[in-house]
């Protein structure tokens, strides 16, 4: 019923936001944004606003989590209490305990763990202000601060969200066609290892539809990867031949 | 075999670096015989073996490497160190009374060299090498800036030694000791230390600490060295 009263895409194929069906929101990406912490980077997608910073590799406490042969990644997903419209009690949520679980096996597959054997390595991911797609958004941002933090890793992480709104597939959602579309399938990948390293799907897709949600879904993360890289370039061209 | 780099060109994680997988050096991993990036920083060709010189990141102990470290426990055979960070050290001494020759107690602090360092941990060299730093002003710094920190052929080290006066022991792994005629001279090189850490990537560094420590001085002091 609601549907109706909210259309969500036009008839010329244009979103709420005035985006046309596989355009990603305006992103901007910042690099080295936090003093205190190893590294950091902030990611703007849109209206959601994400913080990640990294520190590590660091002692592990308490001392009998660490492993003898490889380092433990901790990562922290949460939401600020001013990042939705309604004040979110403070404190982790059964949801954002999830979403760290997800972004911290993700982040594993790709960062070498076993150069910092009986270590831990901190990734805290902050959102600021949460408009759809924060835990793609949590991701780009979280594996741009590993890199600046100089951790040893196979590749960076690209993520995006694919969904199915009013019948069409959509790349990016953002917070309303998450909450009154059909589906909605957050994505990362290892663009150069072209590996699927998170996977969810809320909602229901046919075969088909999948298969081409997929498709779009890696074109979006090229997309970010391409700027992702821009930034990281950007930051250290500045930067003179050291003597090393 | 060809290289996808230009020497010191910036790479990123991920990025293809060689199709030969027997030139895999520091900073890269192989996959599928190929060579690719792992960390963030400047590739270069290293005794013929590629490699990436990291911007950020911890330290990696190197055998040779001189390093600063704060004792955190003694043994029967030998002490634990700690380098800072989270990075702890072993002495292993075989003999008995040597340990007790060294005399070292808890919190004191030494000069010493890396023997090995692996999965098994990080080992110092233990006799002789270890020099045990009585006095002096113990501060820290992140352990890639060190390089910057001695400058080409020592330029910047020899440069705020010669302009604070302080004598400055410098540790591989980020610990630094100054020892000054005076509090302000010390503070004169811990500053300058400070700048360095903080514009290391900056050219024209050497002028702007020597700026900087006049400054604080009131460039009125003589160099004692």
């Amino acid at each position: 019923m609601k549907n109706e009263k909210l259309k969500l895409i036009s008839e010329e194929g244009i979103r709420i936001d005035g985006r046309k069906l596989e355009e990603l929101r305006p992103l901007r990406i910042e690099i080295g944004v936090l003093d205190k912490s190893d590294g950091s980077a902030y990611v703007e997608l849109g209206k959601t606003k994400i913080f990640a910073a990294v520190f590590g590799p660091r002692e592990v406490h308490p001392k009998h989590l660490a492993l003898p042969d490889r380092a433990i990644l901790n990562c922290r997903y949460h939401m600020t209490s001013f990042s939705v419209d309604e004040r979110k009690p403070l404190g982790m949520t059964r949801r954002e305990i999830e979403l760290s679980k997800v972004i911290r096996e993700a982040l594993e597959s790709v960062v070498f763990l076993e150069e910092f054997p009986r270590t831990s390595i901190d990734v805290y991911v902050e959102v600021i202000q949460a408009d759809g797609g924060t835990r793609t958004a949590g991701l780009t941002a979280a594996s741009l601060a590993l890199a600046e933090a100089g951790i040893p890793m196979a590749d960076l992480v690209a993520a995006v969200a694919v969904g199915k709104v009013e019948g069409h597939l959509v790349l990016d959602l953002c917070d309303i066609e998450d909450k009154y579309g059909e589906a909605d399938m957050p994505i990362a990948m290892a663009p150069r290892l072209n590996s699927i390293v998170l996977l969810q799907l809320n909602g229901r897709l046919t075969k088909e539809e999948f298969r081409k949600a997929l498709e779009l879904a890696k074109k979006g993360i090229m997309e970010i990867y391409q700027k992702q890289r821009d930034a990281l370039r950007k930051k250290y061209s500045e930067v003179s031949l050291m003597e090393v | 075999m060809p290289l996808y780099f230009s020497e010191r060109e910036i790479v990123l994680p991920g990025q293809l670096l060689s199709d030969d997988s027997k030139r895999s050096g520091e900073g890269t991993y192989v996959l599928g015989s190929r060579v690719y990036a792992s960390t963030l920083g400047f590739a270069t060709v290293k005794n013929d073996k590629v490699c990436v010189i990291p911007f950020k990141g911890a330290y990696n102990p190197q055998p040779g490497d001189k390093v600063i470290g704060i004792v955190i426990d003694v043994k029967p055979n030998g002490f634990e160190v700690s380098l800072g960070r989270h990075l702890t050290a072993t002495i292993k001494i075989p003999d008995k009374k040597e340990v007790q020759a060294l005399n070292l107690k808890v919190g004191e602090v030494i000069y010493a060299f890396v023997k090995e360092s692996g999965l098994r941990g990080v080992f110092l060299e233990g006799g002789e090498k270890i020099k045990k730093i009585t006095s002096g002003l113990l501060v820290s710094m992140h352990p890639s800036k060190i390089p910057r920190l001695i400058g080409r052929r020592g330029s910047m080290i020899n440069m705020i030694k010669k302009e604070t006066g302080c004598d400055m022991i410098v540790g591989r792994n980020g610990l630094i000791v100054i020892r000054g005629p005076s509090p302000t001279n010390e503070f004169a090189a811990v500053s300058a230390i400070k700048l360095v850490e903080k514009e290391a990537h900056s050219q024209g560094l050497t002028e702007r600490v020597e700026n900087l420590i006049k400054s604080i001085l009131g460039g009125g002091v003589e160099s004692e060295e």
